[in-house]
Parts: C-alpha cells; sequence; structure tokens
C-alpha cells in the first residue's frame, strides 16, 4: 500500500515587488512575480511502512518536500496525496497560537488533526505525561522555551496515533532525557510499521533508522536508494566529489569502501562505526552478566587530519537519560592515534562490569582535543542488558574489603589507645 | 456574396461571443454555488476547531476583569448610551411620525455594531492567527469564519434582549434570524477583506474611517425620512441601508419595499462567486506572504 504519493510534485518560491503585486495576480490570474524553484517536479511513491531519510545540504529542498507532503504547502505543480493520518513536526512552535496554553494548543492540535473534544481528553493526559513540562502545560506556549516547543509539539504528534509521521530535524533539539525518549519512540513506531520520513544531517542517525534515503539537490532529486549507497555518495559529494551523473538515475551498485576507510570533510570529525560487545556476544539489547562480563567497545573513526586530534567518551545513561557513569580520553590522558589520513581506531574495555542489573544506553561523543566542542555524537549506540546473580541492591556494584572477626573492644580496635 | 460573407462572419462572432458569454455565466453560477456551500460546509467540518478558537477568543477578551462575560454585553452597550446621549439627549433628535428615536437607534444599531466589528477584524484575521498556519496544515479558510461566529454570538444575546425590552417577547423571536440573516450576508465580504488585510495593509490603517462613513452613510442614526428625496435616490447603492429598512420593517413595523429584500440578495449572490474565488487564489499566497 502506497502511503504517499507525489505526481510531478514541485514547489517555486514566488518573489514580489510589492504585496500590491500578488493581490494583483490573484485578481488577474496574470503572473507578476519572479519564482525561485524550490523543489523542481518530482515523482515520488513511498509505501506504507517505510522509513524514508532524507539528506542533502541546506537548501536542496528537503524541508519543502516535507511540507508539500504534509500539506503546510501547497505544491505550485503537480499533486501530492498522502494516505491516513499525518502529524508532522517541522518548525519550533509550528501549529502553535502563541497567546494560547499548552493544554488549549493540545486540543486545538487535535482538533486541525479532526479529533474531537472527547478523543482529545482521552488522549490528554498521556500527551501531558510525555512532555513532561509540569506546570507550563497551563502557561501560555509563548513563555515556552525551544525545549518545552519541541516536548509539547512531539507528544502531541507522537500520542495521537498518527499513521504518517514526519519529523524535520526535530530530534537534535531538547535535553538529553527527552531526545532518548523521542528516539526510542520514534523507533517503535518504525517496529511497528508505520511510515516515517525524516530529515537530518545526522548521517549516523539517517543510516540507523532509514531503510531507504534520498538525496536532494538543487531542488532535485540527486539519489534514491539504500541507505548505505546513498550516504557514502554523498559523503563523497560533501568532500569535494562530482555529483552522480544521471539526476534520479539509480547508481550502479559497486562495492562500498568500508566506512572507516572514508575520509572527513575539512575540519569535521565523525564517528564511522561503533561496535559494543562482550566476549559472550553481541546483539541489541547486548545481554551482559554484572561483576563478570568484560565489555569492550570499538570505535572508529575519521577526522580532517588538519586537526588536532580528536579526544572520545563514552556515556553510560539509564533509560530516563539519567548519567551513570563516563570514561573520556582526555579525562584518563589517552591521546588518540590517527594515520596520515586521519583515521583512528581505539577499543576500550570495561572489566568486569560493575552496572548491577538493569537496562543501560551507551552514548558515545567524539569531541575536539580539549573534550568541549562535540563533533559527532552516537545516541543509544547500544543497549546493554545487564543480569547479576545475587541480590544486591542500586546501581553499581564497588570493590570492596570485608574484615571478619570475633567482638573485639571498640576502642581498641579502632587503634585508639589509653596513655 | 461579399456582403453574405460579411454577415456570416458577424453571426460567427455573435455566436461565439454568445457562447463565450454563457460559459463565463455558467461558471459564474458554479463558482458562487460553492461559495454559498463550501463556507457552511467548512462551518461544519471544522466545527470543533471553530468552537475553540471562539470560546479562546471570548475568554481571552473578558480575561482578567471582575465582571468577565458581562463586559461583552456592556461594552456595546455602553457605546449605544453615547449615541443616545448625543442624539436624543443633546441635539433632541425628533422623528417624524410616532417612531421612538431609542427604539429606532437601538434596532439598528445593535446590528450595525455587529457587522463593523466582523468587517473590521475580518481585515486583520490573517494576520492575527499567522502563527497558527504559516509551518502547519492548519486550515486556513475558517478563520474568516471566526470573527462572524464570535461577534454574532454576542450580539446577537445582545439583540434579541434589547429587542425583547423595546417590542415584547412576540418580536424579539424575529431577532436571532436577523442576526443569522447577517451573518450569512456577510459571509463573502469577509473573505473578501480577510485577503485584502493580507496584501494591503494600508487598508488597515482607513478602513475603521470608512466603516464609520457607511455608517453616517446608512440610515441609523436618523430616518430615511429625514433625508430630501434626491439624496434618498442614492441609497439603492448602500446595500446596508437596505439591509436597515428590512430590519426595521421586521421589528418595527416600518414600511420597506420588495427592492430593499432584492438589493442585498443580488449584491450577495454576485459576491460569492468571486469572493471565494479569489480567496482560494490567494490562499498559497496567504500562507507565503506573511
Amino acid at each position: 500500500m502506497t502511503a504517499i504519493r507525489l505526481h510531478g510534485a514541485g514547489k517555486s518560491y514566488s518573489l514580489y515587488r510589492h504585496d500590491l503585486d500578488r493581490l494583483r495576480e490573484v485578481l488577474s490570474g496574470r503572473s507578476r512575480h519572479q519564482s525561485i524553484a524550490a523543489l523542481h517536479p518530482t515523482d515520488l511513491e513511498v509505501p506504507s511502512g517505510q522509513v524514508l531519510g532524507i539528506i542533502g545540504a541546506n537548501g536542496a529542498g528537503k524541508s519543502t518536500l516535507l511540507k508539500l507532503i504534509s500539506g503546510t504547502l501547497q505544491p505550485s505543480t503537480g499533486r501530492v496525496a498522502v494516505k491516513g493520518r499525518l502529524t508532522a513536526l517541522l518548525e519550533l512552535g509550528a501549529g502553535f497560537h502563541p497567546e494560547m496554553t499548552g493544554r488549549e494548543n493540545v486540543y486545538l492540535s487535535g482538533a486541525v488533526m479532526g479529533l474531537s473534544g472527547q478523543e482529545v481528553e482521552a488522549l490528554y493526559a498521556e500527551i501531558r505525561d510525555f512532555a513532561g513540562i509540569g506546570e507550563f502545560i497551563d502557561q501560555p506556549v509563548r513563555t515556552y522555551s525551544s525545549g518545552m516547543f519541541v516536548r509539547l509539539a512531539f507528544a502531541v504528534a507522537t500520542c495521537v496515533a498518527p499513521e504518517i509521521l514526519v519529523i524535520d530535524e526535530a530530534l537534535s533539539v531538547g535535553d538529553g532525557a527527552f531526545a532518548r525518549r523521542s528516539f526510542e519512540r520514534i523507533m517503535s513506531f518504525r517496529d511497528a510499521g508505520k511510515t516515517i520520513l525524516f530529515c537530518s544531517h545526522s548521517m549516523y542517525q539517517v543510516e540507523a533508522i532509514c531503510s531507504r534515503v534520498l538525496w536532494l539537490h538543487s531542488g532535485r532529486v540527486i539519489m534514491d536508494g539504500d541507505p548505505a549507497q546513498v550516504v557514502t555518495s554523498y559523503d563523497d559529494f560533501v568532500q569535494g566529489g562530482a555529483l552522480p551523473p544521471a539526476p534520479g538515475a539509480q547508481p550502479a551498485p559497486s562495492p562500498l569502501p568500508p566506512k572507516a576507510m572514508r575520509s572527513a570533510a575539512p575540519g569535521t570529525a565523525r564517528i564511522a562505526e561503533v561496535r559494543v560487545a562482550t566476549r559472550e556476544g553481541s546483539g541489541r539489547p547486548l545481554p551482559v552478566r554484572s561483576a563478570r562480563s568484560d565489555v569492550t567497545i570499538e570505535v572508529h573513526l575519521v577526522s580532517d587530519p588538519a586537526l588536532p586530534p580528536p579526544s572520545l567518551a563514552v556515556v553510560f545513561t539509564e533509560a530516563d537519560g539519567r548519567m551513570i557513569s563516563s570514561a573520556g580520553t582526555v579525562n584518563d590522558g589517552m591521546l588518540i592515534d590517527r594515520d596520515g589520513a586521519g583515521r583512528g581506531h581505539l577499543v576500550v574495555t570495561f572489566p568486569r562490569f560493575a552496572l548491577l542489573k538493569g537496562r543501560y544506553l551507551v552514548d558515545v561523543y567524539l569531541l575536539c582535543e580539549q573534550a568541549l566542542h562535540t563533533y559527532d555524537r552516537v545516541q543509544g549506540a547500544a543497549e546493554l542488558e545487564v543480569t547479576q546473580n545475587g541480590l544486591e541492591q542500586g546501581v553499581v556494584t564497588l570493590p570492596r574489603h570485608w574484615q571478619i572477626g570475633a567482638h573485639r573492644d571498640p576502642a581498641r580496635a579502632l587503634g585508639v589507645g589509653v596513655g | 456574396m461579399v456582403c453574405s460573407g460579411r454577415l456570416e462572419v458577424l453571426d460567427m462572432s455573435v455566436t461565439t461571443g454568445v457562447l463565450r458569454a454563457v460559459r463565463f455565466g455558467l461558471k459564474y453560477a458554479v463558482h458562487s454555488l460553492s461559495g454559498a456551500r463550501q463556507p457552511l460546509r467548512l462551518l461544519w467540518g471544522h466545527r470543533e476547531l471553530l468552537r475553540l478558537l471562539a470560546k479562546r477568543d471570548i475568554a481571552v477578551r473578558t480575561s482578567g476583569t471582575a465582571l468577565g462575560g458581562i463586559w461583552m454585553i456592556l461594552q456595546p452597550g455602553l457605546q449605544v448610551l453615547a449615541f443616545w446621549f448625543l442624539l436624543d439627549f443633546v441635539l433632541r433628535v425628533r422623528f417624524p411620525g410616532k417612531v421612538s428615536f431609542l427604539d429606532y437607534f437601538l434596532i439598528g444599531m445593535v446590528p450595525w455594531l455587529m457587522v463593523s466589528e466582523v468587517m473590521n477584524r475580518s481585515l486583520a484575521i490573517l494576520t492575527e492567527f499567522g502563527a497558527l498556519y504559516r509551518r502547519s496544515a492548519f486550515p486556513l479558510p475558517i478563520l474568516p469564519l471566526l470573527p462572524l461566529l464570535v461577534s454574532g454570538s454576542i450580539y446577537g444575546v445582545v439583540y434579541v434582549g434589547t429587542v425583547l425590552l423595546l417590542q415584547g417577547p412576540v418580536v424579539a423571536l424575529r431577532a436571532p434570524a436577523i442576526m443569522l440573516g447577517l451573518m450569512l450576508w456577510l459571509v463573502p465580504i469577509c473573505y473578501m477583506l480577510a485577503v485584502v488585510g493580507v496584501f494591503l495593509r494600508e487598508v488597515g490603517q482607513v478602513f475603521p474611517f470608512l466603516v464609520t462613513m457607511l455608517m453616517y452613510l446608512t440610515p441609523i442614526l436618523y430616518m430615511p425620512q429625514m433625508l430630501p428625496e434626491p439624496v434618498r435616490a442614492w441609497w439603492v447603492l448602500n446595500p446596508f441601508a437596505d439591509l436597515m429598512a428590512v430590519i426595521h420593517g421586521l421589528l418595527q413595523g416600518l414600511p420597506y419595499t420588495a427592492g430593499n429584500l432584492l438589493r442585498p440578495v443580488l449584491v450577495w449572490a454576485l459576491l460569492l462567486g468571486p469572493a471565494w474565488v479569489m480567496f482560494r487564489r490567494s490562499e498559497p499566497h496567504v500562507r507565503e506572504a506573511l
């Protein structure tokens, strides 16, 4: 079944010298503007259940495409057909009335999506809890921080059971705990077979989530297909390569260089690969036995050789985003070795993994030499499912040493002598 | 031969002209029909959304005041009081016949307050709610209906109360019908003003003046009979004058003609199509213009 179908849908923005010219054009039907094509006529079919990633430089037409599909913009040419309820996270605060409270905006958004008052009523508690903005829900949304905006918008967009979810760069906003929860929710949508359109500058995220990737350049589809292939070609292009020959044509399948072998664009560094494993095996979630398994995290990175050697940090968090522990090369006094092309490889081992039973996530950060600026991050690189044998309580098992003997005089035991 | 040839050409051009006129007429009729139907469909299809927006609108107007909702009634009441003070008390305007000034004035003034409020607000409505539709799939065409619903319901209540006091319960039953009729009549005007307000911001500055002038050119503060005959002839150009005559006729038993009823209906029918087409054509521009 097709969820989204574009028949030659394109969008040109019109430039007018004066707003009066717009009115004249409306009245006379005669053109009085200069057109700038944001998206050339495009044919696209997205089967339901597909996760489509859209990549491209700024101004490539990604947002325009998403806006056409979500109905925010009307196509200048062609048609857009969407089957099923669609919710979109396009821009900060989009679709919210600034003077209305969060609660009123929830009802308003629900009504825009065609839900009745009772239906929104039934969903309201879930939306409020997921957004988690507390008392602010009853304040006008103009008082919200950008993080709160995103939380509420995300909660509304995902709690109303959409069949199609459109997300434009929204994942990167919001604090860690919420970013994680929203990421997990998107993953659960994907697992539930919903159609997701996803536009991001994070190639890692695109590759991790999407089943198909569309590369746009100057309003045209340059490549459409397998994520690894499209992302590789795009990376090559960003690093100064040429565009693939025929726009829209499928690239000839060619053996891909391993990701770690590709170089990074000037001034950047990125994580090419993260592998988290124990000697017993791998998988997601990764089974780990507390105080027994050795957890190894292997990272391949690529950086601009002109940059000072980057640093790396590994963070363990609980599902709610609470940081449990971390390890970093700067703090531990380690320097990352790179070859002439700026490629590096390192392995960090956590012997006899000290966390107690529970679910933990591993985030990997690639940072500047002072560990201040983040070049790249992989959130939720692995999910650890830690089990334990005994009944030890808490989060971590501390190394310890017991001394046990028969009762002794406390004063003497403490070495306090009487003169 | 030449002559008949010319006739043929003439004949053909006449035929083409007639065909064109018929096609234009059909198109006009089709658009007029959708201009009448679509707003009603929007009203029904988005009733929940409109209810929320209207409720919010009324709440905002009264929030932070001790009397709350009472102000909604009191505000127009005070405005009416000011006019009464000037005309009846200070200037001692006397109406011909046995018509009471206060009755005549109130019965015309309350609907006019609704009309002027709706027209003034329609001009700004798309700008006001820009945040809602600029970056989302908000159904833009419902917005021009909002001022109608809000002002219509507020002044509707005021009007029923006013007519009840002045003319008794039997006549008061007609008041809601008159308000509804006026609201319906204003629909195409609201759609046109909404578009004009976006593209011609300057109009917003001069519009309150135009509305006030329109009020003076409409027999609300005076009776038609108080003006000389030649001046009255111009009223065929002002549909509001016709509407006032009908309103006074229905509620006060003053004389009115079939023309008073037919002219506004004709104007309305002629505006429906162009207003709707203009709005639909403007919609993509409106989303981008702001």
